[in-house]
């Protein structure tokens, strides 16, 4: 992943649109899709207790040591998915094609078997998505920054000056 | 680099690279106890008893728009043990631009080299060229008397081209320089590449 990326606004629509599906039919509480990077590419559901971004960096770590650890015992695919059950919110893992990831946090009323089963529908879904999500990846983006790195030099200037 | 047009955000990922060690959480620790909450995360760190980094460090910063857009700055380090190469790799991934934090030790000259050969596999071993990755040096722990001068480590490093700052990241010396000089240097080069 070399160029910059920019995820254009209606593939980003129709990815929303699927994570919000997928938090309805499966009574999550929210649900986010990462990149094996950890870049956060959608959140969606109730996101006042959690840190998105963070937690993106962190299931993505995760699922890298897990696929790691699940090679280790020979184990030919290691793109699964992780589930941690906790007394009042779970979060569930699962590679959508290896190269992105879906992200579930449900309490403990969400039926855990149903919503495994929507999680994989909605992988479905989103796979010819993110397929053109990496399509668009690894080309250059016309994406104009002129203004926006001159500013940002004066700006970090502000924010960490005499820091 | 990652643009979402409908939130209208631009994120980049900056890796603070180099030996055991050398000073990479000293970074995050100093920019995250400096900069107003309002515009950090949480420091997350995962390390392990002795506290030596496990996974990685995690930080993200967030400015307000500029120019219609949201800069967002997701700052990782690496563990340096050479037994945590998966980890490091990982972490590499996606990477828009590296902080090498060489330790300025003599003693510690090969582990820097080490390092240096190490971060340039990796790199490669996920399709990415090291040589047109941006990357900033840092010669930390300055304030040793076993310091070698940052001109000394850069040309023994093979990185007489690349932008250098002296630091003492415990004392904050050259850290925000540091960090500003990297995004600088990432934002120049995706402009560059249009
Ligand atoms: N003297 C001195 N010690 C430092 C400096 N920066 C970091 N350290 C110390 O070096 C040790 C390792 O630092 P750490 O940030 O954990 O290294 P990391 O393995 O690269 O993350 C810690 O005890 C730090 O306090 C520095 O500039 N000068
Ligand atoms: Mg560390």
């Amino acid at each position: 992943m070399e160029t910059g990326i920019s995820l254009p606004e209606d593939l980003s629509a129709q990815i929303d649109d699927i994570l919000l599906e997928l938090r309805r039919k499966a009574e999550a509480e929210c649900v986010l899709l990462a990149d094996i990077s950890g870049q956060l590419v959608s959140a969606q559901g109730r996101l006042e207790d959690i840190d998105p971004v963070t937690v993106a960096a962190l299931a993505a770590g995760d699922v890298a040591a897990m696929s790691e650890l699940v090679r280790q015992i020979g184990e030919p695919n290691p793109h699964g998915s992780f589930l941690h059950e906790g007394e009042n919110k779970s979060i569930y893992l699962f590679s959508v094609a290896g190269s992105f990831l879906l992200i579930v946090i449900f309490g403990a009323d969400t039926p855990i078997g149903l919503m495994r089963l929507f999680v994989r529908r909605a992988a479905e879904r989103l796979y010819p998505l993110t397929a053109e999500f990496e399509e668009v990846m690894g080309q250059p983006q016309d994406v104009p920054l002129g203004d926006f790195s001159a500013t940002l030099a004066d700006e970090l200037d502000r924010v960490f000056g005499g820091l | 680099m990652f643009i979402n047009w409908k939130l209208r955000e631009i994120n980049l990922k900056i890796v603070y690279y180099g030996p055991a060690l050398s000073g990479k959480t000293t970074n995050l620790q100093y920019i995250h106890a400096k900069t107003n909450p309002n515009i950090r995360g949480e420091l997350v760190s995962l390390k392990t008893r002795g506290d030596r980094t496990l996974y990685f460090d995690f930080l993200q910063l967030e400015l307000g728009q500029i120019a219609g857009l949201k800069p967002r700055f997701n700052l990782y380090t690496v563990p340096g043990q050479s037994y945590y190469v998966g980890s490091r790799r990982l972490v590499l991934q996606g990477a828009d631009g590296i902080v090498f934090v060489a330790d300025s030790q003599r003693e510690r000259f090969q582990a820097n080299v080490e390092a240096v050969k190490d971060m340039a596999e990796n790199l490669r071993s996920l399709g990415l060229n090291p040589e047109s990755m941006p990357l900033v040096l840092q010669c930390n722990k300055q304030d040793l008397p076993n310091a070698v001068q940052p001109s000394v480590l850069q040309r023994r490093l093979g990185m007489t081209k690349v932008t250098c700052f002296p630091s003492v990241a415990i004392k904050g010396t050259g850290v925000f320089d540091t960090l500003k000089a990297i995004i600088n240097l990432v934002v120049a080069q995706a402009q560059k590449k249009l």
